[in-house]
This record gives structure tokens, sequence and C-alpha cells, in this order.
């Protein structure tokens, strides 16, 4: 669209709602966001669960069937790679000193890969002994 | 041996003419491997073309003056060489997200206004007497804002951010790496009064790390990571009521 | 206001992070596929780590911090799509009143399913 801007007519560009697919860049940065919906899902429906469990044994259904299954399929790759993402993203920004060095980041992206590999080891090892 | 040409496709947009922006090829020998995008422009405008217009200063990455959008990637015009596109034509535009004036000349008003409006340079409570002698910094004070210096106002990570291109009310990359770089410079004293500007809705809040102005960035700057880094620090600065104040 | 929802934010991108992709793996998959035995697939099993104070407390965190996260993501990714109005202050009560209206529901969910047996905590001490 043209407009007068002072004395001088220029041409300014709107940006469309598409701009995400202009480049590579940009969709994987849409990605990262939308991954915020199908884990939200997610996590209503673990909600439900448990809220099932407060109706009995009779009354109790977990979470099961091939539809919950494949969204969790789809679900695990939004959230490896939020996981990824948010965990090398944030390992880059936070920033502290050393002895009046600033300490480097790579270290510290590192360390929380390795914080996430050990959690997850718990987790799936909490989530089977409380089986037994 | 034909000569080997290369075909340029630059916008051209007259303000007294034309309605709307358009695409003008023009074939150029393409003669010297070491030739840049800026070369095939100074060729069209001496040999072909004496009206296109574009601005160019140093050519060798310095002055910041020649970034355009060529084949949709914010580029520095002097340091995108024909070499990796040829065979193909090469598409030529002026940087995206800001007014167009003339052909690949944009208007850089909004961000010469949002350069001056963090107050880029260093803020003192007390001046100190110039007879003292020098304000001596180590190295380690230097390494600390010394990327975030580099900035030569070339404007490619405004051209490369969705968020400004929605909202040119957004204070912007190089703005606000150029508020960290005063901010962290040992000498300057001015963090609050830079701060009402930076964490502001329209400062760093506005930012959704997209990350791209850091990817398009020729010096490295990482105006990215100023933002994240300055709203990580904002955030503490009452999170932690005592932590972080100056 | 706006550091404050990006704390959250923050905070709520680590704990899903770290944690949500072991729970949607195992309870989402090997579970219902019986690739492995896990503790929310039998009632009594999944009732008798619900008791347990520290599971309510660490589902509570699993559950809504996330929440803080994901509503402000979704909130700039409609604005990203072009929805201007989707930065007012109406659009912000909208995403984040809902992240703690969750917050409050999944606290009230797990702390009356299977509720912690008070005598029982006394026992033990
Ligand atoms: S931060 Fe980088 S891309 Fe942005 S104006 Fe400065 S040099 Fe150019
Ligand atoms: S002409 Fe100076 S940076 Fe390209």
């Amino acid at each position: 669209m043209a407009e007068e801007s002072g004395n001088t007519r220029v041409y300014r560009k709107t940006m469309p709602p598409s701009w995400w697919t202009r480049k590579a860049h940009y969709f994987w940065y849409v990605v990262r966001e939308f991954s915020a919906l199908p884990l939200a899902i997610w996590l209503l429906l673990l909600l439900g669960e448990i809220r099932s469990a407060a109706n009995g044994p009779a009354g109790y259904h977990p979470l099961g069937g091939t539809g919950f299954v494949i969204f969790s399929v789809i679900a695990l790759f939004f959230s490896l790679y939020h996981s990824y993402t948010f965990l090398s993203l944030s390992g880059a920004i936070i920033h502290f000193k050393v002895i009046d060095r600033q300490f480097p980041s790579w270290p510290i992206v590192w360390a929380q890969m390795i914080m996430w590999a050990i959690v997850s080891a718990f987790i799936i090892w909490a989530l089977w002994w409380f089986s037994t | 041996m034909a000569e080997k040409t290369i075909t340029i496709q630059a916008t051209r947009f007259d303000p007294d003419k034309d309605a709307r922006p358009h695409l003008q090829s023009y074939e150029i020998p393409f003669i010297d491997e070491s030739m840049v995008v800026l070369d095939a422009l100074n060729y069209i405008k001496t040999h072909v073309d004496g009206s296109l217009s574009y601005r160019w200063s140093c050519r060798m990455g310095i002055c910041g003056s020649c970034g355009m959008m060529i084949n949709g990637q914010s580029k520095l015009s002097c340091s995108a060489f024909l070499r990796d596109y040829w065979p193909k034509p090469i598409l030529v535009e002026p940087l995206n997200n800001f007014p167009i004036i003339r052909d690949l000349v944009i208007d850089m008003e909004d961000f010469m206004h949002k350069l001056k409006s963090i107050k880029p340079w260093i803020i003192r409570k007390t001046e100190i007497p110039l007879g003292s002698g020098e304000h001596r910094q180590t190295n380690a004070q230097i390494d600390d804002f010394r990327q975030f210096s580099e900035c030569i106002n070339c404007m490619l990570c405004y051209s490369a951010c969705p968020v400004y291109g929605l909202n040119n009310e957004f204070r912007g990359p190089a703005a606000i790496a150029l508020a960290r770089r005063y901010n962290h410079d040992s000498r300057d004293e001015g963090t609050k009064e830079r701060l009402p500007v930076i964490a502001d809705a329209e400062g760093v809040w506005e930012c959704s790390f997209v990350g791209e102005c850091s990817v398009v960035c020729p010096k490295g700057v990482d105006p990215a990571k100023a933002i994240q880094q300055s709203k990580l620090d904002t955030s503490l600065r009452f999170v932690v009521p005592f932590g972080n104040r100056e | 206001m706006h550091m404050f929802w990006w704390f959250m934010f923050a905070q709520g991108g680590v704990i899903a992070a770290l944690l949500l992709p072991a729970h949607i793996l195992v309870q989402g998959i090997l579970g219902p596929l019986g690739g492995m035995p896990v503790a929310d697939r039998h009632y009594e099993t999944w009732v008798s780590a619900l008791h347990n104070p520290i599971v309510k407390l660490y589902l509570i965190v699993l559950i809504s911090v996330p929440f803080f996260h994901f509503a402000h993501r979704l909130r700039y990714l409609v604005v990203d799509f072009g929805v201007h109005e989707a930065k007012g202050m109406w659009a912000q009560v909208g995403f984040y009143g809902t992240s703690v209206a969750i917050t409050i529901v999944t606290i009230w969910i797990v702390w009356t399913t299977a509720p912690i047996d008070i005598g029982a905590l006394h026992l033990l001490g």
C-alpha cells in the first residue's frame, strides 16, 4: 500500500499472515510455539485420568485406545522438540560469571541435557516402581 | 566461448509515477568470480540504467548501508557473491519491514529514532573530571559488551524480524542489543534510565524469540541473545529483591 | 506484570521440557501398549501412588506450571498470525486467567482424589 509520509510518498508492504512459510527457520519457530497446544491437551487428559481415580475401582478408566496412543506419539514429537529447543536456547541465555569471567554457554547446555536424561530416567523408574 | 552472464531482477519504484513496486530484469556480464551483488548493481547503474537507486558506501561490510533482500534473505549486497547464485537469476529487493522510498532505498527514520531512544551513550551519575586521566577497563570488562558493540546499523535484523514486521512499535533487535552494550559497560551507570524503554511492552516483552535476527546479522552481534538476557535480567531484578540491581 | 508472566512462562517451559517427554512416552505410549508395567494402568497402584503427598505435590507442579508457558506461547502465536487484539488487556486476562484457573482445578482434583490419609501420616511420624 502506498502512503504519504512527510512530503515523500513511500510504499509500505504489509506482512501476510502466512509469513512463517517464507523460511524454514520461521516455520520451525511456529512449530516450537505450536507445541504448546498438543502438550496442553495431553496434560488435561492426564488430569482427567487422575480425576477418574476418584470414581472408585469400577469407575476408573486409565488412558488408552488407539486414538490416544497416536495422539501421544504426536505429542511426544512436539514434547521432544520443545525440550530440545528450550534447553538449548535457555542454556545459551543463562549467563553468570566465575571469577570475573563469563562462563561459556556450552557446558550449561550440556548440563541441562544431562539433567534432562537423569530426570527422565527417574520418572520412568518411578512410574514403574509405583506399579509394583 | 560466449561471455558468462547473470540476470539481476531488481525492485523498481518511482514514488512519482508508480502505484506499487515492480521488478525489472537486467542481464549483465559476469566476468569476475569475485563479483558481489553490489558490483552487479553498480554495473547496471553505470552501463545500463542510471536511474536505479540504492545505498552503499564502503564495499567491505563495514558501513552497513547496503543491506537488501537477496533471494528473500537479508544480506549485505557487498558481501553476497554472484558465484553463489549463478546460473540462477538473483532477486534483489529492498529490505523487508521498512517503507520503500525509491527502488532499493528504504526509509530508516524509524530505526534511527529507535536507536536514539535507548540513549546509546555512556551515562554517569557524576562525570569523571577529565584531569583524572583515562578510565581504564580490563579485558574481561570489555569482553562483557564487545559482542554487542560490533553492530554496524545495517538493519538486516529488523528486516528479518517478523515481530517488527507485524508491529513497527517494537523497539527491535539492534536497539536492544545496543542498550545492552551500554548497560554492560563498566563505565556506564545508566541501566535504570534505559529500563523504561527496554522493559516496556514494546521493548523486550514484545519479542517472541524467533531468533532470525541473529541468523542474518553479518557481525555476529546475536541480538536475540541480548534480548532474552535482558528479559531474564529484568525479571530477576524483581524476583530477587536485592540481587542484580546495578 | 509482563515480567511476572514471562517469569512464569520460563518456569513452565523448564518444567515441561524436563518432565513431559518421559510421561508421554511411558503413560501415553508404553503403558497403553503394554510395553512395561505402569502405575496408572491399574486402579489400586495408581491410587496408592496418588495417596503419597510428594506425588501429589509433583503432579500439581507437573500439570499446572506448564500452563503458564502454554498460555504465553499461544497468545504470542495468535499475535504472530496477525491478530493484534491478542496483545490487549482482555486477551491477557483470558489466556493467563485460564492458566490460573487450571492451576486451581489441578490443585483441587489432585488434593481430593485419593486424599492423603492424615492418620497414616501420624503413624509414620
Ligand atoms: S545487530 Fe547485526 S543485523 Fe542488526 S543492525 Fe546491527 S549489525 Fe546489522
Ligand atoms: S557497502 Fe558498506 S556494508 Fe556493504
